[in-house]
C-alpha cells in the first residue's frame, strides 16, 4: 500500500519542482538528470531528443563504439530492415515510410543511405552510420562503461526517486532518470536433456565448407534459423527446422518480426522435396543423445522404469523404435539453436527491476503504455526491449517502429519533468480535413507503428489541437501524460492498421476498393475513432476483440489504397468530411464567395466554411469557369435564375463621382 | 320466388362459349339463356342490376369486371343484368336499382350490398367471400365472445383471429381468401378491433390498422378452459403470401435437427423465405441445447426457422468460438457466424428492425429507394469539390509559376525583389479552386509588365520540410517575400482582383514619407495617386507636426501591416499644420483621400498602438454608402449595423428610377439621420447574386428599385419599404420611424440555420453491428464466450487440429510422434522463437 502512495509522492515531487538547480552540483560525481543505457539506435535516438531539448544527459555504452550489436548480428551480415531509397516522391516524412534504418533528426542527409545504397545493406555499415550520427550532432557518449548492477535510490533528497548505475569499476552514476536501451544480448535458450550439444547462432562457423555434406537440425523457425539455413542451403546435406510453432510469414502476418522473404529459400527446397523440411513439436520434452552423430528423441523414452536414465542409448530409447515412420530418425551431424534473445534482467537489483511482461513469455519487461517499467517510475525501457507493448503485432520492436516511441517518450518527459506540453498544432475545424489528409498521405510514425501511435484531434468547437503520435493505449492518462485537456466536444484519434481479418494475403479479394467497404479493408489503411470522453482504462481493456481501441462513438474506415494515397474526392475526401462533419455536428463543405455572399445576407449565421473564411475577407472567388462546373452540378443557383448581367455603363462613373466605396471602383470592367 | 329469379338470370360463368363476354372479362353480360339448371344446382352468383351508365357506376362496374377474375377461384361467378334489355322483376324495378348488387346461392339471395360498400375490387371480394364463410369465419367484439370460441376449440383446432379496422380493405380480402382455402383446417375469427386486440398485447388498438394471430389450441388442455392459448402473432403485413407462409411456419417443427453445415441445411423455412437461425449444439450438453433452443425457437415463432446442428458429427466444420449463425433468406444470402451469450441477444438480433428490413426489402424487391440513397453518396455535394472535380480533364497551365522545391526555395526567395508563394497541396479542392484564379494573376501581371515580381508555388504535399518550417497550417496560403522583411501574409479575397490588387499596391513601398507640401499634393491628388487610382482609389495619410512624435513609429508600423490593403503616406513635418487647418483638425491627424474630386476626410490620431490604427484606418477606408459587392461585403457586415439596403436593377428603363433613388438616399445619408444603419446598394447586374438574396427576404421579386431594412445581426427581421410609396427621403425617414416603432410587419425573417451536416454520415459501426454481429461490441469482462483474442486464435487452432483428426497425438506405445504439420501435444501456441 506504501508503495505506490511513495511513488506518488515522488512524482508530485518532480512535477513540481522539475529538476532542482543543485542537481547539476552533482554533475562531477557522476550524475544526471537522464541516463541512457547503451548507444544502439534507441539509446542514440533518445540521445538526440535530449540533446535537441538542452537536457543534461549521458549515453553510458560498454563497447567501444556505438550499435556493436550489429557488429556481430545478424550472424550472416545481412540487414534484412528495408533501405529503399528511390521512392518516386521528394517527401522527407513520406520516405521514411521506406527507409526502416535512419534515426530521426532535423538533418535532411542525416540518412542511412549515406553510408549504403543497398535494398538489403551489410550489417557493417549500421555501426558506421551510428557513429556518424553520433558524431554530427554531437551526442555525448561515454564508451567503456559497463554497468552491471542498477538499483533505485529511494532517498530523502528532493530529487525523489532515482537510479544508481554501477560500473565495471564500481563506480556509480546516479539518474533521477533511467532510460534503458540495452537491447536483447542474452540468447534465448530451452533446456532439455543434451542441450549442452546445441551449438547456439551467436557462435557457430559462418563458412559454409563447414557443413559440407552434413545433416543439420535447427531449433527455431524465425528469421535467425532460416538465415542459418539459407547460408548452408548449398552444403549441408539436410537441414531441419525444428519448433513447437509452425512457420510465421512476414507478408501474410504483415509482422516484420516473423519469417521475410529474403530468408525464405528453405522453403522452395522443402516444398519441392529436396531434403529439406520443418517440423512442429515441442522443445521442453525432446532430448538429444549422442551415438557418434546426434539423435533426437524425447525425454520419456528415456526414462527406465527404475527411475533413473541410463547414459547408454538403446534402440528403444528412440523414436524410431516405437514408430517407423518418425519424421526426426534419422542422425544428424550437428544441432543448432537459433531462438533469438531476450532482455537481460540480471542488471537489475530488486528495486529497479521491472516484470517480466507475460505476453512475451518472460523474455521482456512489462511496461506501461508509455514505455516506463511497471512499478519502476522514472526508468523506462526503449529499443527493441520495449517490445512487449506491441509484441508480435507492430513495428516496435524494431528501429523503424521505435525510432517514434522513443521520440514518443521524449514528449512525455518533456511534460513530466519540464512541464512542457506535448507539441500541438492549432487548426481551425475547416482546416482539419485537409491537415488529416496530409497526415494519412506522409506521416511515417502512424504508418510504422501502426495501431500503437496515433495523432490525437482535441476538438474544441470552431477550432481543434493536433498532436502527433501519442501511444494510443496510454488515452486513458492522456492529460496527465501530455499536459492538454480534453473538452466537451471530444476527441478524434488517427490511427493506421491492418484488416481485422486476414484472408488469403495473395488470394482474390484480397483488396478492398469500394469506400463503403472501407472497415473490411485487409491491407493497412487510415482509422478515424470519435469519442465524447476519454475512454477509461475500463473501456480500454475491454475494447473488442482484436481492436487497438475501445468501442467509439463512431468511427471511420478510409478505404485501403494500392498506392497508400489517400486522396480521391469521392472515395477518401467526401466520406471523410462526412465523418467529421458527424462528429462536429456541422456542415464543413466549402463554398465560392458569391455563395457566402448570399448566406451571410440571408442567414443570421452562415455555415463554418463561410464564417472562418469569407466572413474575415478571406472567400475563395473562384472564376466563372468553375462555377459553370458548380451550376451545371445543382450546387450553385444558375444563371438564369439571376438578373442579366447587362450592365449600364454609366452607373459606375456616376457613382465614383459620387465617391463610391474602394471596391466598386474595381467592379468597372464589369 | 327464387326459382322465378333464376330462370331470368343467367350466370354461366364456367361455361364460355355460351357467354358474350366483354373485354375478355369474366363478368357476364346478361342474355337470354336457359342454363338456370346451373343456379338451381347451387351455383354462388353476385349480380348487379342496372339500368343506364353514369360516371360512378362506370367505375363499379369496372371493378366489377376485375372481381370476376378473383371469384372465379373461388367458385362464384360474377354477372350483370342490363335492366334496359332483359327487364327482370323486383331486382330491375324500385328506389334502390343501379346502387344494390345481391349475392345469390342456390337461387336464394344472401346478402345484397350497397355499391358503396362494394366499391372496388378487394370490397368486393371481401365481402362476397365473408358472406359466403359466414358459417366458418367467426365474428367477435368482445374478449368473452373470444374466450367462448377458444373453449370450443381447444384440442381440436387451432385458431386463426384477424383484425381489421375497416371492412373491405386488402387485408380483409387477404384475410378472407385464407380462410375460404383454410376454413375446414383452422376455426377463423374475425374482429375490427377493440377489446380483443388487448388480450393479444396490442396496446393501442386503435394504433393497428390490421394484424393477425395464431392461437394454438389444439395442443391446449381442455381442462384448462380458463387459460388462453398461447398465441403467436404475425409480424408482417397482412397479405396473403405472407399468411400463407406464416400457416406453414406454424406447422413447422419448433426445432429441426441437423448434422451438416447450416449452409446444406435444407428446411421447409428455406422456401418459405424466413431467415434460419443456427444454434450448435456439444455432444455432452444435447439436452440442455434442445431446452435452449426449444425456448429460442417458440419465442421466435413465425420469424425464424431454428435449427439444432450437432457438433459432433462430421460434417460439421464450424470453427468452435461460434455458437451460433444465422441465414437470411435468398438463394445468395451467406451464413453468418456468430458468437453470442445469451438468449436475449438472439431475439434481439431478429426483432433488429435492420435484419426484418433487409427481410422486407428482399421480399417486396424494393431495394431501389435503399440503393438510391447510397448511390448518392457517391455524389460530391461540396461546390468547390465538384466543379474542381469537374475540372479534372483539364491540365492547369502553371508555366507562368516557379515551382519551388527545398533545395532552391530559400536562393530563389532571397533572389527576388517580390517573390509571392502559393503553398497549397492537391488533394485540398480549395487550393486546387484558388490555383486558376493565382495563374490568371500571374497573367494578368505579365501582362502588366510587372516586372520586379515572380509567382511561385510551393506542394506541401511534396515539400512538406518547406512547409513546416514556414509554420503554414492552413491550405491555401498565399505570402509575399522581399529581401531583408519578414513574410506577409495575404488575408485578403482568394480570387484574381483581391490578389492583383494586393501585389499591385505591395510594390508601393509603405508608408510613402513625404518630405516636402509638393508632394503631399501629389501625393493626396498627383501622379502617385494616379498611377495607382485603378487599384485603390483611397489612400490615407498621416501628418505630424514633427518627426519626433511617437505617432510616426507606429503609423509607420501600421502602414506596413497595411501594405497591399492601401496606400498610406506620411508627413512629419511643421508644414503639417496647414492642412489640419484647411480640414480643421488637430495634429496628428490623418487624411484619408478619395481622389481629386472625391471628399477628404480628416480624423484626429490618437490610438496608442499599431494594431489600434490598423482598425481605425480600416474602418476609415470604408464608405459611407457602399454598393455591396461579393468581395466587399464582409467588410462592412463587420459593422454589425442593420442594413438599409437599395437593389438596383439592370433594366432600361428602370435606370432614370435607380438613379434618383440613388440620389435621394445620399442626401438621406447627409442629413445625418440614417446613423443607426448602414446605408447601401446592390447592383443586381453587377452582383447577380443580389437577386436571390433580395428574393429569400420578400419571396418574390418586387419591383426595382426596391428598399429593404435588413436586421441581419439583431432580429433577422426583413422589413419592406411600400412598393408603392415614393423613394423619397421623407416618406422613407417615416417609414424608417414607422418600422422603429413597431408599426410596421415585417416582410420575412431571417433565419438561423444551424447548418447540420447535410448528408448523414455513412456509420460504419452500425454496419458492422448488422454484419458481424459482436465484432465491434466492447468485450463484457465477465463472459467467457468472448475471450481475448489470443484465446480466440487458440480455439480456432484447437479446431484446425480437431479437423484434422490428431486431437490425441499419444501414440500406443508411449512416444510422442513429431511429425510435418502434427504436435507433440498441445504446445503454448504462441511460443515465439524469433524476433
Amino acid at each position: 500500500m506504501d508503495f505506490p502512495l511513495l511513488i506518488f509522492f515522488a512524482f508530485l515531487v518532480m512535477v513540481v519542482h522539475g529538476f532542482p538547480e543543485d542537481y547539476h552540483i552533482h554533475n562531477s560525481t557522476r550524475h544526471h538528470d537522464y541516463c541512457v543505457l547503451g548507444a544502439g539506435p534507441a539509446g542514440l535516438q533518445m540521445g538526440y531528443f535530449l540533446s535537441k531539448s538542452q537536457r543534461d544527459y549521458i549515453i553510458l555504452e560498454r563497447n567501444s563504439g556505438p550499435g556493436s550489436f550489429f557488429s556481430i548480428y545478424p550472424r550472416h551480415r545481412k540487414l534484412i530492415s528495408i533501405n529503399k531509397i528511390y521512392t518516386g516522391r521528394q517527401n522527407r516524412e513520406f520516405n521514411l515510410r521506406h527507409d526502416w534504418n535512419s534515426l530521426l533528426s532535423d538533418r535532411p542527409d542525416l540518412l542511412f543511405q549515406r553510408v549504403s545504397q543497398e535494398l538489403y545493406p551489410d550489417a557493417d555499415s549500421f555501426p558506421i552510420y551510428l557513429s556518424m550520427y553520433v558524431k554530427e550532432l554531437g551526442l555525448k557518449v561515454q564508451y567503456g562503461v559497463d554497468i552491471g548492477k542498477i538499483r533505485a535510490s529511494e532517498s530523502e533528497s528532493p530529487r525523489g526517486r532515482g537510479y544508481i548505475l554501477v560500473d565495471q569499476h564500481g563506480l556509480d552514476y546516479t539518474c533521477s532518470v533511467l532510460l534503458v536501451s540495452t537491447g536483447m544480448w542474452d540468447p534465448q535458450k530451452v533446456q532439455f536433456e543434451g542441450s549442452d550439444l546445441v551449438e547456439g547462432y551467436e557462435s557457430i562457423p559462418l563458412n559454409p565448407e563447414e557443413y559440407k555434406d552434413q545433416a543439420v537440425l535447427i531449433l527455431g523457425k524465425g528469421n535467425s534459423a532460416f538465415e542459418t539455413a539459407q547460408s548452408i542451403l548449398g552444403r549441408a546435406s539436410r537441414i531441419h527446422l525444428y519448433s513447437p510453432s509452425p512457420v510465421r510469414l512476414a507478408w501474410q502476418t504483415h509482422y516484420v518480426g516473423d519469417l521475410r522473404a529474403v530468408n525464405n529459400e528453405l522453403l522452395d527446397t522443402y516444398q519441392l522435396k529436396s531434403l529439406d523440411g520443418l517440423v512442429e513439436g515441442g522443445l521442453e520434452d525432446i532430448a538429444i543423445k549422442r551415438r557418434g552423430q546426434f539423435y533426437l528423441t524425447l525425454a520419456e523414452l528415456l526414462e527406465h522404469p527404475d527411475g533413473k536414465n541410463s547414459t547408454k542409448i538403446t534402440a528403444a530409447n528412440l523414436p524410431v523404435y516405437h514408430n517407423d515412420n518418425f519424421s526426426l530418425r534419422q542422425p544428424y551431424d550437428r544441432v543448432i539453436r537459433c531462438l533469438g534473445f531476450r532482455f537481460n534482467f540480471s542488471i537489475f537489483d530488486g528495486s529497479a527491476r521491472p516484470p517480466s511482461s507475460e505476453v512475451t513469455r518472460g523474455r521482456l519487461p512489462g511496461l506501461t503504455a508509455w514505455y516506463e517499467g511497471q512499478g519502476t517510475p522514472g526508468l523506462f525501457v526503449l529499443g527493441t526491449a520495449s517490445h512487449s507493448r506491441d509484441y508480435r503485432s507492430s513495428a516496435g520492436g524494431f528501429i523503424h517502429g521505435f525510432r517514434y516511441t522513443v521520440r514518443a517518450v521524449h514528449r512525455v518527459l518533456e511534460q513530466r519533468y519540464h512541464s512542457n506540453y506535448w507539441p500541438s498544432i492549432k487548426l481551425s475545424v475547416s482546416q482539419l480535413q485537409s491537415w488529416l489528409l496530409r497526415r494519412v498521405n506522409e506521416a511515417s510514425g502512424p504508418y510504422q507503428m501502426f495501431g500503437v501511435l496515433g495523432d490525437i484531434i482535441l476538438l474544441r468547437g470552431s477550432h481543434c489541437e493536433y498532436l502527433e503520435e501519442f501511444p494510443i493505449q496510454a488515452l486513458p492518462q492522456f492529460s496527465s501524460l501530455s499536459g492538454h485537456r480534453v473538452s466537451k466536444h471530444g476527441l478524434l484519434v488517427l490511427i493506421l492498421q491492418y484488416g481485422l481479418n486476414p484472408t488469403d494475403s495473395l488470394g482474390p479479394g484480397r483488396a478492398e476498393s469500394e469506400w463503403t467497404r472501407a472497415w473490411r479493408s485487409n491491407f493497412l489503411h487510415p482509422v478515424l475513432y470519435y469519442y465524447d470522453t476519454l475512454p477509461s482504462e475500463k473501456d480500454l481493456r475491454h475494447r473488442p476483440a482484436g481492436w487497438p481501441l475501445p468501442r467509439p462513438k463512431a468511427v471511420h474506415h478510409m478505404v485501403e489504397d494500392f498506392l497508400t494515397e489517400w486522396d480521391g474526392p469521392i472515395s477518401h475526401s467526401q466520406p471523410l468530411r462526412r465523418f467529421l462533419e458527424h462528429c462536429l455536428h456541422t456542415d464543413l463543405r466549402a463554398f465560392y464567395a458569391e455563395s457566402c455572399f448570399r448566406f451571410s445576407l440571408t442567414n443570421r449565421k452562415p455555415p463554418l466554411f463561410c464564417r472562418q473564411g469569407y466572413l474575415r475577407k478571406h472567400g475563395v472567388v473562384g472564376n466563372s469557369h468553375l462555377w459553370q462546373h458548380a451550376r451545371e452540378a445543382g450546387l450553385m443557383p444558375s444563371e438564369q435564375e439571376y438578373a442579366s448581367p447587362d450592365v449600364d455603363p454609366s452607373f459606375p462613373d456616376y457613382l465614383t463621382r459620387a465617391g463610391a466605396s474602394v471596391s466598386s471602383a474595381i467592379n468597372v470592367d464589369f | 320466388m327464387a326459382w322465378f329469379i333464376c330462370l331470368v338470370i343467367f350466370l354461366l360463368c364456367s361455361n364460355y362459349g355460351h357467354c358474350t363476354t366483354r373485354n375478355a372479362s369474366k363478368t357476364i353480360e346478361h342474355t337470354v339463356d336457359n342454363s338456370f339448371e346451373k343456379i338451381r344446382s347451387g351455383k354462388t352468383c353476385f349480380i348487379y342490376f342496372g339500368n343506364r351508365v353514369n360516371p360512378t357506376i362506370s367505375l363499379f362496374i369496372e371493378q366489377l369486371e376485375k372481381s370476376a377474375d378473383a371469384l372465379e377461384d373461388y367458385g362464384i361467378s360474377v354477372a350483370k343484368v342490363n335492366c334496359t334489355i332483359e327487364h327482370v322483376a323486383k331486382y330491375c324495378t324500385g328506389e334502390k336499382l343501379m346502387k344494390k348488387a345481391y349475392l345469390f346461392r342456390g337461387g336464394d339471395v344472401l346478402k345484397s350490398f350497397d355499391t358503396d360498400t362494394v366499391f372496388d375490387v378487394n370490397a368486393i371480394v371481401s365481402h362476397v367471400l365473408f358472406t359466403v364463410l359466414f358459417d366458418e369465419v367467426r365474428y367477435v367484439h368482445t374478449a368473452d365472445e373470444l374466450q367462448a370460441v377458444e373453449r370450443a376449440a381447444k384440442g381440436k383446432a387451432d385458431i386463426v383471429l384477424g383484425h381489421v379496422q375497416v371492412l373491405g380493405l386488402p387485408e380483409h380480402r387477404a384475410l378472407m381468401e385464407t380462410a375460404f382455402v383454410y376454413g375446414a383446417k383452422y376455426q377463423f375469427v374475425l374482429t375490427t378491433g377493440g377489446p380483443v386486440l388487448k388480450n393479444m398485447g396490442v396496446g393501442d388498438p386503435w394504433s393497428l390498422a390490421a394484424g393477425l394471430w395464431f392461437l394454438h389450441c389444439k395442443g391446449a388442455f381442455q381442462s384448462q378452459h380458463t387459460e388462453p392459448c398461447p398465441h403467436t402473432a404475425l409480424r408482417r403485413p397482412l397479405t396473403t403470401l405472407h399468411i400463407y407462409t406464416f400457416l406453414q411456419l406454424m406447422e413447422a417443427p419448433l426445432v429441426t435437427e441437423a448434422f451438416v453445415e447450416p449452409s446444406e441445411v435444407k428446411v421447409v423455412h428455406s422456401h418459405l423465405q424466413v431467415p434460419l437461425l443456427f444454434l450448435f449444439s456439444q455432444p455432452n450438453t444435447v439436452a440442455l441445447d434442445r431446452v435452449t433452443a426449444q425456448t429460442l425457437a417458440s419465442r421466435l415463432r413465425g420469424q425464424v426457422g431454428l435449427v439444432l446442428i450437432h457438433r459432433e458429427s462430421p460434417d460439421v466444420k464450424t470453427p468452435v468460438e461460434y455458437n451460433a449463425a444465422y441465414k437470411l433468406p435468398g438463394k445468395a444470402s451467406e451464413v453468418k457466424y456468430l458468437t453470442l451469450n445469451n438468449l436475449e441477444e438472439v431475439v434481439d438480433l431478429f426483432r433488429d428492425e435492420r435484419v426484418l428490413k433487409e427481410e422486407v426489402e428482399e421480399d417486396e424487391e424494393d431495394e431501389v429507394g435503399e440503393n438510391d440513397y447510397w448511390a448518392t453518396l457517391d455524389v460530391l455535394d461540396d461546390e468547390v469539390a465538384e466543379s474542381v472535380y469537374r475540372d479534372r480533364g483539364q491540365t492547369l497551365n502553371m508555366d507562368a509559376l516557379t515551382e519551388l522545391t527545398a533545395d532552391r526555395f530559400h536562393s530563389a526567395v532571397a533572389a527576388s525583389e517580390h517573390m509571392v508563394v502559393l503553398f497549397y497541396v492537391k488533394w485540398d479542392a480549395v487550393s486546387m479552386a484558388f490555383m486558376q484564379s493565382y495563374i490568371e494573376v500571374s497573367i494578368s501581371l505579365e501582362a502588366a509588365d510587372v516586372s520586379n515580381m515572380e509567382l511561385a508555388v510551393v506542394d506541401c504535399g511534396e515539400w512538406t520540410d518547406i512547409c513546416d518550417a514556414q509554420q503554414i497550417s492552413s491550405f491555401p496560403t498565399v505570402r509575399l517575400y522581399r529581401p531583408q522583411e519578414p513574410p506577409q501574409t495575404y488575408r485578403g479575397m482568394l480570387g484574381t482582383e483581391g490578389l492583383t490588387r494586393f501585389l499591385m499596391l505591395s510594390r508601393v513601398v509603405s508608408p510613402v514619407v513625404l518630405s516636402c507640401p509638393d508632394e503631399v499634393a501629389s501625393f493626396l491628388e498627383g501622379d502617385l495617386y494616379q498611377q495607382h487610382a485603378a487599384v485603390s482609389p483611397v489612400s490615407v495619410l498621416g501628418l505630424f507636426s514633427s518627426t519626433a512624435d511617437p505617432g510616426v513609429s507606429v503609423l509607420k508600423e501600421a502602414a506596413n501591416a497595411l501594405r497591399g490593403e492601401t496606400i498610406v503616406g506620411v508627413f512629419a513635418d511643421k508644414q503639417a499644420e496647414r492642412w489640419a487647418v484647411e480640414y480643421s483638425v488637430e495634429l496628428p491627424a490623418i487624411l484619408v483621400s478619395r481622389g481629386p474630386e472625391g471628399l477628404m476626410e480628416a480624423h484626429p490620431l490618437h490610438l496608442s498602438t499599431p494594431n489600434q490604427l490598423v482598425t481605425h484606418i480600416q474602418k476609415a477606408l470604408l464608405d459611407c454608402f457602399p454598393e455591396l459587392t461579393v468581395e466587399n461585403l464582409p467588410q462592412y457586415l463587420g459593422l454589425k449595423k442593420p442594413l438599409l439596403l437599395l437593389f438596383v436593377g439592370v433594366e432600361e428603363m428602370e435606370r432614370k428610377e435607380n438613379r434618383r433613388a440613388l440620389q435621394e438616399m445620399r442626401s438621406l445619408l447627409n442629413s445625418g439621420r440614417l446613423i443607426p444603419y448602414l446605408p447601401c446598394w446592390i447592383h443586381l447586374g453587377r452582383t447577380p447574386a443580389g437577386k436571390a438574396v433580395l428574393e429569400a427576404y420578400l419571396g418574390s421579386m418586387p419591383l426595382l428599385p426596391a428598399l429593404v431594412l435588413s436586421q441581419l445581426s439583431t432580429g433577422g427581421e426583413i422589413f419592406h419599404y411600400p412598393a408603392g410609396s415614393p423613394l423619397m427621403e421623407q416618406p422613407i425617414l417615416h417609414w424608417l420611424q414607422m418600422v422603429e416603432g413597431g408599426n410596421e410587419l415585417p416582410a420575412g425573417v431571417i433565419g438561423k440555420d444551424k447548418w447540420e451536416p447535410p448528408v448523414p454520415f455513412y456509420d460504419f459501426l452500425a454496419v458492422m453491428d448488422q454484419e458481424v454481429p459482436g465484432y465491434a461490441s466492447q468485450r463484457s469482462p465477465k463472459t467467457k464466450m468472448r475471450p481475448s483474442e489470443r484465446d480466440d486464435k487458440e480455439e480456432a487452432e484447437k479446431n484446425r487440429r480437431g479437423i484434422h483428426g490428431n486431437a490425441d497425438r499419444r501414440v500406443r506405445a508411449g512416444a510422442h510422434k513429431p511429425q510435418e504439420s502434427t504436435m507433440t501435444k498441445p504446445p503454448a501456441p504462441h511460443h515465439h522463437t524469433e524476433l
